[in-house]
Parts: C-alpha cells; sequence; structure tokens
C-alpha cells in the first residue's frame, strides 16, 4: 500500500517538473507574443475536450487533445483566412468553450464529481498514469528541439512581430506553431492541474521571471524553472494541506509572481546620487 | 532598365475603415534615388512606406519592387529592404540588448535553421559604429534614450545591407549634433552602396539638398512629385509651411 502511494506521488512529482518546466517555457511566448488571450481560450478549449471526454466515456486526452486542435485552427489560421482580430476570435471561443463544459458535464449526471470530472476541473494527483509520463517528456524534447532550431525567428518575433515580418521572416507559421504548442502543453498538464487553472502556469512563471531579468535568453531559462518550483511546490502544499492540486498551484504561482513584483529591481527609483 | 520601386495606381485602405489611406498612387523610383516625402498628419506618408515594404494588403492596383509582385514575394524581397518604422519606443523593461536587435536586422537574411555567423555580427557591429552606438551594445533597449533607440533602429536597417531603405521619421528623436550629422552620413551610405531610399519627415528643410526627388502628399494621394529646386519654390509660394496646400 505504502509502495503504491510512494508510486503514485513519484508519478505525481515528475509530472509537476516536466508539467512546470512546459508551462513556463511557452509561457514566455506567450505573453511577449501577447498570446494571453489565446492561451486563455486554448486552455478553456482543452477543458471543454475533457469535459467531453469524461461525458462520454472516452479517453479525455484524446478528446481535449482534438478540441485544443479546433481552437488553435480557429484561433490562428482560420481568423487569419477570415481577417477576423484574434482577440475577437478569443472572445467568442472563450465563453462557446465555457458553456461546452457546462453542458457536457451536465449531459451525464450519472457522473456527477467523481474523481475523473474532479480531476479535469481542479486536477488531481492520482490520475496521472505512465503514458502521461511518457507524452509529457517526449513533449518537453520536441518542443526544446524546435524552440532552438526557431529561436532566431522567435527571438524576433517576440520583441516586435511586424518588424520581423519587415525584416523578411515570414511570421505565421511560427505564430501558429507556438499557439499549437500551447494547445498541446495545455491538453497534457490538464490532468495535473485542472482546465480551471491552468492558464495561470502559462502566464505567473514567464511574468514573474520577467520582473527580473534584462535577457531573453536567460529568461527562456529562468521562466521554466520557476514553473518547475512552482508545480513541485504546490504539490507538496496539496499534499500537506489535502487541498486540490491546481489551486495550490495556483496560489503558489501567485505568490512567487507577487513577490517578484515586489522585489524587482526593474520597479526600484533609481538613487539619485548626490 | 526596370525601376526598382513602381507603385501603379495603389489603393491602401485599413481594416474597418472606409476611407483608403492612399488612393490611386503612382510612383516609380529608380536605383540610387534617394527621395523625399512630406505632407501633413494623416496624408498617408507611413502608410505609403508599408504599402511599399508590402506590411499592409493593397486594395487596388500593383506594388511592384524589383519587377516583383510585393503582395505575392513580399517575403522575399523584404529580406532586401531596410525599414525604420515612427513607432519604435519599447517598454522600459524591455530584455532585448541594443545588439540583439540591430542583429535581428540580418535574420530574413540569414535564412531559417542558420544562426548568425561572425561575419553577421561583425555587419551589426560597424552599423552601430556608424550610428555612434557601438558603446551601447550590451545595454538593455528599453534603459536608452528615444533618441539611442532611434540610432540603433537606423543602425539595424543598415546592418541588413539594403538595396532599398525606408525610413519613417527618422531623425524625430535626435539630439541637435545628430540631426546634423546623421542625414548626411545616411546619404553617404546611400550613395556608396548604390541604394535606393525613401525618407519621410515633417521637416522639409533637413537634408533637402542631398536629395534627388521630394513626394508631396496630401489625403492620401499625391498632390506634387518634383526636384528638389521645384519643391523649394514650391516651399517658399507656400512660405515654407504648408507645401501641401499650394502644390500643383
Amino acid at each position: 500500500m505504502i509502495w503504491l502511494e510512494l508510486a503514485i506521488i513519484q508519478r505525481a512529482l515528475v509530472g509537476c517538473l516536466l508539467a512546470g518546466f512546459l508551462t513556463g517555457l511557452i509561457g514566455v511566448f506567450v505573453v511577449r507574443m501577447r498570446l494571453s488571450a489565446i492561451g486563455y481560450s486554448m486552455s478553456h478549449g482543452a477543458f471543454a475536450g475533457a469535459a467531453l471526454g469524461v461525458a462520454v466515456s472516452v479517453n479525455p486526452l484524446f478528446t481535449a487533445m482534438s478540441f485544443s486542435a479546433a481552437t488553435a485552427l480557429l484561433i490562428g489560421p482560420v481568423a487569419d483566412k477570415a481577417r477576423l482580430h484574434a482577440d475577437t476570435v478569443t472572445s467568442i471561443a472563450f465563453p462557446l468553450n465555457m458553456a461546452l463544459v457546462f453542458i457536457f458535464l451536465t449531459l451525464s449526471p450519472q457522473i456527477g464529481l467523481s474523481s475523473e470530472v474532479a480531476s479535469v476541473l481542479w486536477g488531481s494527483v492520482i490520475s496521472m498514469t505512465n503514458n502521461d509520463m511518457v507524452y509529457l517528456t517526449t513533449l518537453c524534447a520536441a518542443a526544446l528541439a524546435l524552440i532552438h532550431f526557431f529561436w532566431k525567428e522567435l527571438f524576433a518575433i517576440m520583441y516586435d512581430r511586424k518588424m520581423a515580418e519587415a525584416d523578411g521572416i515570414n511570421t505565421k507559421p511560427f505564430v501558429y506553431f507556438i499557439i499549437f504548442l500551447v494547445g498541446l502543453v495545455v491538453t497534457l498538464s490538464l490532468k495535473l492541474v485542472g482546465g480551471l487553472l491552468i492558464f495561470a502556469l502559462l502566464f505567473n512563471p514567464a511574468s514573474s521571471a520577467l520582473q527580473f531579468l534584462h535577457d531573453m535568453k536567460k529568461i527562456v531559462i529562468v521562466s521554466p524553472a520557476i514553473g518547475s518550483v512552482t508545480c513541485v511546490s504546490g504539490l507538496m502544499l496539496s499534499l500537506v494541506l489535502d487541498l486540490p492540486i491546481g489551486s495550490c498551484i495556483v496560489l503558489v504561482s501567485t505568490f512567487i509572481f507577487a513577490l517578484s513584483v515586489l522585489l524587482s529591481p526593474k520597479r526600484k527609483r533609481k538613487e539619485v546620487k548626490q | 532598365m526596370e525601376p526598382i520601386i513602381r507603385l501603379e495606381s495603389v489603393s491602401t485602405i485599413y481594416e474597418g475603415e472606409r476611407r483608403p489611406a492612399i488612393r490611386d498612387v503612382n510612383l516609380t523610383l529608380d536605383q540610387n534615388e534617394l527621395v523625399y516625402v512630406v505632407g501633413p498628419n494623416a496624408a498617408g506618408k507611413t502608410t505609403l512606406l508599408e504599402t511599399i515594404n508590402g506590411l499592409l494588403p493593397i486594395f487596388k492596383g500593383r506594388v511592384l519592387v524589383f519587377g516583383l509582385d510585393m503582395q505575392t514575394r513580399g517575403k522575399d524581397v523584404r529580406r532586401e529592404i531596410g525599414y525604420v518604422p515612427q513607432d519604435f519606443m519599447v517598454e522600459p523593461g524591455e530584455p532585448y540588448a541594443a545588439l540583439d536587435v540591430v542583429l535581428m536586422g540580418r535574420y530574413g537574411k540569414i535564412g531559417v535553421l542558420r544562426r548568425p555567423d561572425k561575419e553577421d555580427l561583425e555587419k551589426a557591429t560597424e552599423a552601430m559604429r556608424l550610428m555612434d552606438v557601438d558603446d551601447l551594445a550590451n545595454r538593455p533597449m528599453g534603459k536608452l534614450s528615444g533618441g539611442q533607440q532611434q540610432k540603433v533602429m537606423i543602425a539595424r536597417a543598415l546592418a541588413k545591407e539594403p538595396r532599398i531603405l525606408l525610413l519613417d521619421e527618422p531623425f524625430s528623436n535626435l539630439d541637435p549634433d545628430s540631426r546634423e550629422r546623421i542625414p548626411t552620413l545616411i546619404s553617404r551610405v546611400h550613395e556608396e552602396r548604390k541604394m535606393t531610399t525613401i525618407i519621410v519627415t515633417h521637416d522639409i528643410h533637413q537634408m533637402l539638398s542631398l536629395c534627388s526627388r521630394v513626394v508631396v502628399m496630401n489625403s492620401g494621394r499625391i498632390v506634387a512629385d518634383e526636384n528638389p529646386e521645384k519643391a523649394l519654390a514650391i516651399l517658399e509660394r507656400a512660405s515654407g509651411s504648408r507645401p501641401w496646400e499650394v502644390a500643383p
């Protein structure tokens, strides 16, 4: 029994490290490319998909993935083709996805607030499986490799997308790539953190790192580290206080952000030398 | 010989707007021409530059640069165009060093999956030296003054070694000394590299002797396209302040 519990906690710990790393990494691009609304909408798209999976007893991972991909398509290429502003599409997609979440959960009253539903809503330590570990590790490796190869283009787009375009960089594929990556990261981290709170992990670590550092390359290293520390600390807090893991992770990440704002050297007024 | 830039009855309309920002614009620029574009606010000067650069979709007409249609080949052609926008100011906490920003000018030329090499770094450093901002290479952009940021943006455009240079109010934030020095320097680089250069400005007197033509815009249209002497005559008739109102 003790071994079983230990295995669950080990999986949750590794899951937290990986999910925190991924959300912290991808969050830098979301924040710097001003895709916050998109991240918000994507997380709720994945949430709606997972709710559908729970309602029709299909693996929520696959339905969440499908909804994420559909939302990414809607926000990226479809919005561009229809010449709709991303803000307009995200403003429509967000309440639509939330409405679908409630409909899917209402249509399956026999499930009620089972552990599966609870894990989709606010995350669960026991929900992580070995397969989830493999998916997260693979995604980590793929994301790192792709960011390494396309760093130059992403670096320029994060500075100023219009200027990157003016310099001859085709920015659209790279922005779509980040949107799809957000969808994948959110989907695979959903079980651990929950659909209601996952977006906090996309913004808080990156925003905290931005309070301290003047070098984007360092920010891309520090933000995933903050993400991992946040998730592991949230897990510990959840185990000690017996509270939902997603809520604990968000509390920790908000605390870290508040602390970084308070201590930020960028915000300190320069002392006037006498 | 094929002109470097050719606009044929071009109209550009911003999304959600009913009136085109520029309308029925015809303009031809040959190699090594240095052209001034002047006009009041909302005359369409910035839109003209962004239309030539292919950053705005056109509503009507055709923009050809090096004989290539910018609507379909813009991404390739932009690698040969150095552009300094009017709005370039960054927030104080911006986590980018000045050298990083200048080096970005070469990214399009370098191509996907390749990293900047020693030569790229040398070109970027040389452009910074030319603009007298090489000592600011490692400083964060957000910590530079407006004038220093403007010089960094000009260095970014020059580091690209472009065949076309499009500058939108490039001297607006410079200190008086730099206002004297930089226009002459740009004119020299323009001559040395045989570039085709368009400079949008409010200050018509500055560098007028260095340009080959002056294009006057008003309400989205080109109302005059003259050599500097005739432009000066128009200036004099307009008491030197609002030439677009008396342009033929």
